[in-house]
């Protein structure tokens, strides 16, 4: 069943509101698992998972950062002075993964659906033409730029310099000495683009067509009935178990 | 002793159904030279990119001295195996001419001499010694095409694999780089040719492998 845009955007909406508001870390699990529920429920390839796995030593980094800091709990882990893990350090660590990971994964919630479909869902829902152009702009920069990344960080190897190998300084360095042909390029390509833009007739303020159209089918308020009733019953939920 | 091997290799690109290249068997050679010819998409970039391992196989083998791919790091391939893209503003990363042909030799260890001696030379050779100062990414196509191949060929690389590398090149520069590309096939470095350039591909001569859809068509002496 096709899913409208407007109505995946609600769910992250209302899944990225709610892992701000709440801080309980029950209630983040909760969510947490929720969230996954409802990729699966979307049929998002979860392979994308798998590019998460960095984002593991980051977390992993903020229970530590969190027990050294926060000297509160009992010490599971100390060395001399030095809290290494505490109880409560752990407990704030899980809360900030699972708040980072809801984020994350309702995001990934709009993977599914074609870029176009989610401007035009924008267009619906008045936002200014610029601010859409901002976005959509920024949507199709964003492959862009890692490619040009990756392929020019292929192409100094390929000319035989080991970046693992040099020294730190140098590095630094070989990195600068990237950046500005990077910035240039990007900045290139962005007036080639306002060029083409133009060349074929785009504008501003006047009202455009589009191909693509987007409409809620009797599904998507079906759907929305069931957030609705979902989201009062994780409010009322979670007043209860404060 | 093959150089380069291909063992039953196939890639299909994410997102796609049919397979870019498929089950492709090849063995390349120390010193041989080959012009890869075949139809606009029937993979013969990604036939390359596979035997660089800039891209994985889904199945089959590539193999480098007869050790799989994958075992060595990009830079040791690189310093092996010279390759100029066919995009090859995907190449350019310095901010003037020289820099971008020095780049290499400067960390190959040359010295500041040699490095502008070499340099020199090649840009000289393909009447680009003017233009040294420039930003490469403003030049004309054929000019950073030209840029491109000189930073390769300055590192004096085992094999070239060189990916429609006269695209946009004049009559005299084609003529250039076939003179170039044959002294340095007479001094023992092998080069694999893509290109739809028939007279360029007559004039270069060599084993003719033809790809169609992905496969190797016909692969002759
Ligand atoms: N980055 C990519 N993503 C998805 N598909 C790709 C990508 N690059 C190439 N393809 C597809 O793979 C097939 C082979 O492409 P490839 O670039 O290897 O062809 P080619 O023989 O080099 O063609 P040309 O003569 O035009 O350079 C084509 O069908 C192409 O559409
Ligand atoms: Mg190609």
């Amino acid at each position: 069943m096709k899913v409208d845009v407007r109505t995946k955007l609600l769910i992250v909406a209302i899944l990225s509101l709610f892992a701000l508001i709440y801080q309980d870390l029950v209630v983040l699990a909760g969510l947490f698992l929720l969230s996954i529920a409802i990729l699966l429920a979307f049929r998002v390839p979860l392979r994308i998972l798998g590019n998460m796995k960095y984002m593991l030593f980051f977390y992993l980094g903020l229970i530590l950062m969190q027990s050294f800091f926060v000297h509160s709990g009992k010490p599971l882990l100390r060395w001399g002075d030095l809290y290494l893990l505490t109880t409560d350090g752990v407990f704030y660590g899980a809360t900030i993964f699972f708040r980072f990971s809801i984020l994350a994964l309702s995001g990934l919630l709009l993977v599914t659906c074609p870029g176009g479909d989610l401007v035009l869902a924008l267009v619906k829902m008045k936002v200014p033409g610029e601010i859409i152009l901002m976005i959509q702009i920024g949507i199709r920069f964003l492959p862009v730029l890692k490619d040009e990344l990756q392929n020019t960080l292929a192409a100094i190897q390929l000319r035989g310099v080991d970046l693992k190998k040099v020294y730190k300084r140098k590095v630094i360095k070989v990195y600068v000495s990237l950046f500005s042909p990077i910035i240039y390029m990007i900045y290139k390509k962005a007036e080639k683009l306002s060029i083409l833009l133009e060349l074929r007739g785009f504008r501003k303020y006047e009202k455009r067509t589009y191909y693509r159209d987007i409409s809620f089918s009797k599904f998507d308020y079906f759907l929305i009935g069931l957030i609705i009733i979902i989201s009062s019953l994780i409010i009322i939920g979670a007043e209860r178990y404060r | 002793m093959s150089l380069i091997s291909l063992d039953q290799v196939s890639y299909t690109y994410y997102g796609r159904k049919e397979p870019a290249v498929s089950s492709v068997s090849l063995q390349i050679f120390k010193g041989e030279k080959i012009a890869i010819t075949g139809l606009n998409g029937s993979g013969k970039s990604t036939l390359a990119k596979l035997m660089l391992g800039l891209l994985k196989p889904q199945k089959g083998q590539v193999y480098l001295h007869n050790c799989p791919i994958e075992k060595y790091p990009l830079p040791e391939i690189g310093r092996k195996l010279g390759y100029v893209s066919q995009r090859p503003y995907q190449m350019l990363f310095n901010t003037t001419v020289y820099k971008e042909i020095a780049f290499g030799l400067k960390w190959k260890g040359k010295t500041r001499t040699d490095t502008y001696r070499l340099t020199r030379e090649y840009l000289e050779y393909f009447d680009l010694w003017h233009l040294k100062d420039e930003l490469p990414y403003n030049l004309s196509e054929g000019q950073k095409q030209l840029v491109v191949i000189s930073a390769v060929l300055v590192l004096e690389p085992e094999f070239l694999i060189l990916d429609e590398p006269t695209k946009s090149l004049d009559k005299k520069r084609k003529k250039h780089l076939q003179s170039i590309l044959y002294n340095i096939w007479s001094r023992g470095t092998g080069i694999i040719l893509i290109s739809h350039d028939r007279a360029f591909i007559k004039d270069f001569q060599g084993r003719r492998v033809h790809m169609v859809r992905g496969e190797v068509d016909c692969d002759e002496s």
